[in-house]
This record gives structure tokens, C-alpha cells and sequence, in this order.
């Protein structure tokens, strides 16, 4: 009777509860064309389409109107460095319509992020000027370590 | 778990505690309680980070929840706690999945191991609530049953038990398998049965061996050896036997 573990249903026993779920759901980025109610998700491989209209009901209080999953393999590739095979983990995608009238727009969010840029030269600056203090600091003793001095 | 929480139905209450960056917030702490009146959204822009925190190269948070702040709270609180740190969890996973698509670095990633953390302490916390709560009424931990048994390869098992439709007996497709392969009877089995206590043994012998020869070797370099050290560190071997042999004279004149 441990928190994971359910007793199998069989029919007349009452409702199976799960007080402790442990399933994950992530929002993921739509494809350019997607009709304004439909929501694309990737969720533990356990969930069933109940599990995940009872998560969003329940726990995100979103309306749900039809659920569609599908698995989709992970990938085979050869690893860059050593060359042997390497499989990506299979990931479950769910697609949730969302009432007609709802509209979800997947947010920007790096939309006004700071110049990447500037911080990119600002640190490059930095990096400039610890090199050269390091040249000057040496100037006398070539050989010597850098590790060898504060 | 049924009678931890008799009262509990699945449907999240615990909104109005409080929202990100909460892994370490007290909930009994009446200073540092947040409370929010105003309702809370239940939408899918919980699935998202708050926006002032979008554009963020560097977000701070407390500590994970340990077991002894846990244990002090009530199953109820317990229950909240859980749903809080389930969104919070599928908030970082989906700003993590964001990142990764945008090819940025997610910020604080170390936030991710922190809810996991509290999460599995709520677990063992629940937990052990549960087996004294069984060993109280029904002398038993309630735990799941674990058996010993012979696996396909012939060799000692611990096997987790779990409910079936079907009895054992009548499993005909469990059943036919496992006794034409599975048991010892079978030739195959038997082979590699006998082939991997061949290597146990093996193992064991060399590992002997090895230690015979090293007690050997360390007696010769160091005759003055304080003896039930090396007896101490070196149970299995004969230190008596060691010291007469050829090897453990060292290149000195023997003192008889």
C-alpha cells in the first residue's frame, strides 16, 4: 500500500483515487499553424487521455474538450565523440482542444530579452582585460605558470 | 494510503499558498505565511515562469524542504504542499523545454533538483506515516509484499508482488513458459547455472589467492609487522603458513 501503488480495478470496487500523482506535463511550443484553441503537451509516459483531461480539470482547472496522444520514438544516433549508438528517450505528446471560444497563444518569452550582443562584447571586454593584466603581471617571468600566482 | 488521507479527493485547494520561488517558504511560520486573498488564476499561463521573470539570467531560491520541516505538518498540509511542488515542477520542466528550443541557458537549473528533492521527501514522509498507521491497526507495515524467488536464469530473486486478474494456476501463458524454460530443469538453465558458480568460484579463489600472496610479500618486506593487524585486516588467510614460506623470507640471514 505504498504511495505508487494502486489496487487493480475491477468493476463494482470504488473509484481508484490518486491523492499523490506523480505525472508531469510540459507546455510545449505549437507549430506555426495550429488552430487557437489547441494546446500541444508532453507528458509522462503513463498517462492515459483520462489521466490527462483529470489533470487539467482538476489540478489546472482548464475546460477540456477532447484529448489526443501519441508516442513518438526517440531518435537513434551515433554519439559525436565515441561513435557508438545513442537513443533519444521516446517522448509522449498529447494534443488538448481547448473549447471552442478559448484561445491560448504560446507566450514570447524572450521576446524583450537584453541585448545578447552587448553582454556577449561586455564579457569579451572583460576577458580582454584579465588577459592583458596576466601578460603585464608575467612580463618578467615567461615560463611560469598561470595557477603559480594570485 | 487510502486511510492517510481518508478525506483527500484529487482537486487541487492548495492555490491560494503561495506561487514560484516557494521551495522553502514555511507554511506554519505565521511571519512568513503568504496568503493570497485575491483568487488565484487557474489557467495554462501557470505553466509559465511569472513574466518578471522571463528575461532573468539569474533566479534566486531557497532551500528544498527536509524531511524534519515535513514531518511536523499535517497530512493536509502535506497534500497542498504536494500539488504546489507538482506546478512548480511542470512550470521548470516547460521553461526548461522553452530554453532548450530557443537555444538560450535556462536559468538556475538547480531549481529543478530542489523541488524534486522536496517532492521525494513529501513521499518518504507519507510514507512512514502509512506503515505506522498499518503496524498500529493490522500489526503489518502494509508495504508491498516481497518474495524470494528463482528467476528464468536459475538464480535467487526478490520479487515484488502485485495483484493479478488471474490466479498463478490457471496464468496458462505465465505457467506453460516458465516451467519448459525458466525452472532448473531446464538443460540450458542448468548449464549456465553450473557455468556462473564456476566464475563465483573462480572469484573467490583468486581473491584468496591474491591475499595469500600479498600477506606474503608484506611480511617480507616488514618481518617486524605487528602481526594482529595483519590478522585483523587479513581473516582468511593462515599468517602461521605465510611466514614459513620461500616468499616471505626476505634477503637477510634467517633467524632461527
Amino acid at each position: 500500500m505504498s504511495t505508487r501503488w494502486y489496487p487493480i480495478y475491477q468493476r463494482g470496487n470504488p473509484q481508484l483515487r490518486v491523492f499523490l500523482p506523480n505525472f508531469w506535463m510540459k507546455l510545449v511550443h505549437p507549430p506555426p499553424k495550429q488552430l487557437p484553441n489547441t494546446v500541444h503537451f508532453h507528458c509522462s509516459m503513463e498517462m492515459t487521455k483520462y489521466d490527462i483531461r483529470n489533470y487539467l480539470e482538476k489540478i489546472y482547472n482548464v475546460p477540456v474538450i477532447d484529448v489526443r496522444t501519441k508516442i513518438i520514438l526517440g531518435k537513434f544516433r551515433k554519439d559525436l565523440g565515441k561513435g557508438y549508438v545513442v537513443k533519444d528517450d521516446d517522448i509522449k505528446y498529447a494534443y488538448v482542444t481547448l473549447p471552442k471560444d478559448t484561445k491560448f497563444v504560446f507566450p514570447d518569452i524572450f521576446e524583450k530579452s537584453k541585448d545578447a550582443d552587448e553582454e556577449h562584447l561586455k564579457s569579451l571586454e572583460e576577458a580582454k582585460k584579465t588577459f592583458k593584466n596576466y601578460i603585464h603581471r608575467n612580463k618578467s617571468r615567461p615560463d611560469v605558470p598561470s595557477w603559480f600566482s594570485i | 494510503m487510502n486511510f492517510v488521507f481518508r478525506n483527500g479527493v484529487l482537486k487541487y485547494v492548495a492555490a491560494n499558498y503561495f506561487r514560484s520561488q516557494c521551495t522553502a517558504t514555511k507554511l506554519n511560520a505565521p511571519s512568513n505565511r503568504i496568503v493570497h486573498t485575491s483568487s488565484t488564476s487557474y489557467d495554462l499561463m501557470e505553466f509559465f515562469d511569472d513574466k518578471k521573470n522571463w528575461n532573468e539570467t539569474n533566479i534566486k531560491v531557497g532551500r528544498a524542504w527536509k524531511l524534519d520541516e515535513l514531518r511536523i505538518k499535517s497530512n493536509t498540509d502535506l497534500h497542498k504542499l504536494w500539488y504546489v511542488l507538482l506546478k512548480e515542477r511542470n512550470m521548470l520542466y516547460t521553461m526548461e523545454h522553452e530554453c532548450k528550443e530557443k537555444v538560450r541557458l535556462f536559468p538556475n537549473p538547480e531549481r529543478i533538483d530542489k523541488v524534486q528533492e522536496s517532492m521525494k521527501n513529501i513521499e518518504t514522509v507519507v510514507r512512514e506515516r502509512n506503515i505506522a498507521y498499518y503496524q498500529l491497526e493490522t500489526g503489518e507495515t502494509g508495504e508491498r509484499p516481497v518474495e524470494e524467488v528463482v528467476n528464468l536464469f536459475g538464480l535467487p530473486e526478490k520479487y515484488e508482488k502485485s495483484e493479478y486478474m488471474v490466479p498463478k494456476f490457471m496464468n496458462t501463458k505465465w505457467v506453460k513458459p516458465y516451467l519448459e524454460h525458466g525452472l532448473i530443469n531446464s538443460i540450458a538453465v542448468k548449464k549456465f547455472y553450473r557455468l556462473y558458480k564456476e566464475k563465483l568460484h573462480n572469484e573467490s579463489r583468486k581473491a584468496r589467492n591474491r591475499d595469500y600472496n600479498h600477506v606474503q610479500q608484506l611480511l617480507k618486506r616488514f618481518p617486524d609487522m605487528d602481526l594482529e593487524k595483519l590478522r585483523e585486516q587479513y581473516p582468511n588467510v593462515d599468517i602461521e603458513k605465510a611466514m614459513r614460506t620461500k616468499k616471505a623470507r626476505g634477503h637477510y640471514f634467517p633467524k632461527y
